[in-house]
C-alpha cells in the first residue's frame, strides 16, 4: 500500500505522526474493503474514535485537536465522495461511539461499526 | 403549550429598578397568549424580582430600604476575596448584593387573562438590579391557551431555529443531550443559523424545514466546538454558566462534542445536498486547522495581524461563511449569489471576531474581563497595543510569558491607552460596511433588513 500510489498524502496534511503512529495500519485494513478516500476516512474516523472515547482517560488537549481534524477531514473525504449512504453510516457509527463513551447504550468497538457500514454500502 | 423566551436586560447602576411590565405584556401580544401564566425567573444570582407601584419617590424609599438592610462595604465575608477559592482579581464585592436578594424573589408568576397581565391598579413588574451596572438575562416561560388568528405572522426564522434545536436535543440520549441542552438554552445570538435561514430564502427551492434543519445543524456544529474549545482552554464558565466540563468532567464534554458533530453532520447529510454537504465539511475542517493554529501560535503571543487573520478566518469567518453559503446552495439561490453570500459571511464572521475580542475589555460580556490574555488567545487589540512606539515595549515584555493575575489589569490599561480598542472597533465597523456592499449586486428577495439587522448587531455589541 502507498499514499501516492492511492493519491492520498494531500489529504495527512498535519496528521503525519498519527499516521504513523497507527493510522497507516488502520488505513491498510481499510483498503481491503474500500476505495483510497473511503478507507482512507475510515481510519480517520477509527483513529480519532481512539484517541477521544476509547483510551480510557480524555485526550490531552493536543491529541484532542488532532483527533477533531481526523474526524474533519473524514467527513470532507466522504462530502467529496457525494455517497450519501456512507456520509450516514459514518456519522450514525460515530455518535453510537461517542453517546457509549458518555455512559449512554455501550456499542462495538469503532472498527466493527464501520465495518458494518462500509460492507451496508458496498 | 409553552412558549419559551429570554428577556435581555442591560443595567446602567449599581442600584435600579426596572420596570419589565411594558415588555412582558410585549411577549404575551407577541407571543398571542391569551390565557394563561408568565412565569419569570431571574438568571443571576444579585438580580431579583418583585411587584410593586413605579412611583419615582418610593423607588427611592426601596432603594434606602435595602441599603438600611444590607449596608454596602460594611464587613461580609464574602467580599474577602483572599479566603475564596477559584476567583479571579477582578471578582465583585458584593456581600451586600447576596444579602439584599434575600429580599426580593428569584422567580415569579403573573397571570394573564384576556391577553392581558392580570396586575392591580398600581402594580408593576420589577426586575430589581443588586450589583450592576451589567448584562442581565430573564427567562420567561408563557404557558396556556395561545391564539390562533388567521393573520398570525409565520413563525419567525429564529423560532423555526429554536424549535429545531429543542426537537433535535430531545431525541438522543441523556448522557449527552441534557450538558449540549444546558448549554443551548444557556442563550447564544444565533448568528449562524439566522444567517443560514435567511440565505435559504435566495432562490427556487426555499424550503422553511429544511433550511430550519440545516441551520440547527450548523447551530450544534458550533456549540460542539465550544464544548471542546472550553476543555482545551481549561475554561471554568461560558455565558455564566459552568462549562461541560467543568460540570460534567472531561470525558463526558469530549464525548459530548463528538457526538454533536457527527449528529450534525448526518442532518445535513440526510438533507441530501452535496453541496451542501461538502460546504460544511469543508468549513469544519478550517475550523479544526485553525484551533491547532490558535494553540500552535500561543508560543509567539499576542503574534501579527497576518497571524491573528489566518486564525480568526478559520477559527469564526470559516462558519459564518459557509452558513450564508450553505443556506443559498440549499434555497437553491445562484452561483454568484451564493459567492456573494459567502464574502459577506466571511466579512462578518471577521468582524464579529474583533467585537468579541474588544469584549475582553468590558464587564457586560458574561466572561471575566482579561480572559483572552490568560488564556493567550489571540487578539487583535494586543496585536494593536504592541504597534505602540511608546507603550508597546511593555505590552510586548509583559505578554512574553504567561500574564501574572497581578498584572493582567495592568496590560488592559496599557491597550487602553494606546487606543488600539478604537482602532479594532473602527476596523470591525468597516468590515460590517464591506460586508454590506458585497450585497448591493444581489437580488436579496426581501431579506435585505434582516441581513443588515444581523450585520449591525455583530458590532453593535462594542457601542
Amino acid at each position: 500500500m502507498s499514499v501516492a500510489v492511492d493519491g492520498i498524502d494531500a489529504h495527512l496534511d498535519g496528521l503525519e505522526r498519527v499516521w504513523e503512529g497507527g493510522m497507516r495500519d488502520a488505513y491498510g485494513f481499510y483498503r481491503a474493503r474500500a476505495v483510497p478516500a473511503v478507507a482512507l476516512a475510515a481510519a480517520m474516523v477509527e483513529t480519532a474514535l481512539d484517541m477521544q472515547t476509547r483510551s480510557g482517560a480524555p485526550p490531552a488537549p493536543p491529541q484532542l485537536l488532532l483527533a477533531d481534524l481526523c474526524l474533519a477531514r473524514a467527513s470532507r473525504l466522504l462530502a467529496e465522495t457525494r455517497d450519501q449512504r456512507l456520509q450516514v453510516g459514518f456519522a450514525r457509527a460515530v455518535e453510537r461511539a461517542a453517546s457509549a463513551a458518555a455512559g449512554a447504550a455501550p456499542a462495538d468497538p469503532p472498527r466493527a461499526l464501520l465495518v458494518a457500514v462500509l460492507a451496508e454500502a458496498a | 403549550m409553552i412558549a419559551a423566551r429570554r428577556l435581555d436586560l442591560p443595567t446602567t447602576t449599581a442600584t435600579e429598578f426596572v420596570d419589565i411590565t411594558r415588555r412582558l405584556q410585549d411577549e404575551v401580544t407577541a407571543a398571542g397568549l391569551v390565557a394563561g401564566r408568565v412565569h419569570l425567573q431571574s438568571l443571576h444570582t444579585t438580580l431579583g424580582l418583585t411587584l410593586n407601584e413605579n412611583e419615582p419617590l418610593l423607588m427611592r424609599d426601596l432603594q434606602a430600604a435595602l441599603e438600611r438592610l444590607a449596608p454596602t462595604g460594611t464587613g461580609y465575608e464574602h467580599d474577602d476575596l483572599l479566603r475564596r477559592n477559584g476567583i479571579g482579581a477582578d471578582e465583585p464585592r458584593n456581600g451586600h448584593a447576596h444579602c439584599r436578594a434575600l429580599f426580593l424573589l428569584p422567580a415569579c408568576t403573573v397571570l394573564v387573562e384576556g391577553g392581558r397581565l392580570v396586575l392591580g391598579r398600581w402594580q408593576s413588574v420589577f426586575a430589581v438590579e443588586l450589583d450592576g451596572p451589567r448584562q442581565r438575562q430573564l427567562a420567561l416561560q408563557l404557558e396556556g391557551e395561545f391564539a390562533r388568528r388567521a393573520d398570525a405572522p409565520a413563525p419567525s426564522d429564529r423560532d423555526l431555529v429554536e424549535l429545531e434545536l429543542a426537537r433535535q436535543l430531545l431525541v438522543d440520549p441523556a448522557e449527552v443531550a441534557l450538558p449540549m441542552r444546558r448549554l443551548v438554552e444557556a442563550g447564544g445570538k444565533r448568528l449562524r443559523p439566522l444567517l443560514s435561514m435567511l440565505s435559504a430564502r435566495m432562490g427556487p427551492g426555499r424550503d422553511p424545514l429544511r433550511a430550519a434543519a440545516l441551520a440547527a445543524a450548523i447551530e450544534l456544529i458550533h456549540h460542539a466546538t465550544l464544548v471542546h474549545d472550553d476543555y482545551v482552554d481549561e475554561a471554568a464558565t461560558r455565558r455564566g454558566r459552568p462549562t461541560v466540563a467543568a460540570q460534567e468532567g472531561a470525558g463526558s464534554a469530549v464525548a459530548v462534542g463528538v457526538y454533536y458533530f457527527a449528529k450534525a453532520t448526518r442532518i445535513i447529510a440526510e438533507l441530501g445536498n452535496p453541496d451542501v454537504t461538502f460546504t460544511i465539511a469543508d468549513a469544519v475542517e478550517a475550523v479544526c486547522l485553525s484551533q491547532m493554529d490558535d494553540v500552535r501560535l500561543r508560543g509567539s503571543y499576542p503574534g501579527d495581524y497576518a497571524m491573528y487573520l489566518r486564525v480568526i478566518r478559520g477559527k469564526t469567518a470559516a462558519l459564518f461563511a459557509a452558513s450564508c453559503r450553505a443556506g443559498a446552495q440549499l434555497g437553491g439561490a445562484r452561483p454568484d449569489a451564493v459567492e456573494r453570500l459567502a464574502r459577506f459571511g466571511d466579512l462578518l464572521g471577521i468582524a464579529f471576531q474583533m467585537a468579541d475580542d474588544l469584549l475582553d475589555y468590558s464587564d457586560s460580556s458574561g466572561k471575566p474581563r482579561g480572559q483572552d490574555i490568560r488564556q493567550r488567545v489571540v487578539s487583535l487589540p494586543l496585536i494593536y497595543a504592541t504597534e505602540d512606539e511608546r507603550l508597546g515595549p511593555r505590552v510586548r515584555e509583559l505578554l512574553a510569558g504567561p500574564v501574572p493575575e497581578e498584572l493582567i489589569q495592568e496590560v488592559q490599561d496599557l491597550v487602553v491607552a494606546t487606543g488600539a480598542l478604537e482602532r479594532v472597533g473602527e476596523e470591525a465597523r468597516g468590515l460590517v460596511a464591506a460586508a454590506l456592499r458585497e450585497l448591493d449586486q444581489v437580488d436579496l428577495d426581501g431579506v435585505r433588513p434582516a441581513l443588515t439587522d444581523i450585520a449591525l448587531a455583530t458590532v453593535d455589541r462594542i457601542r
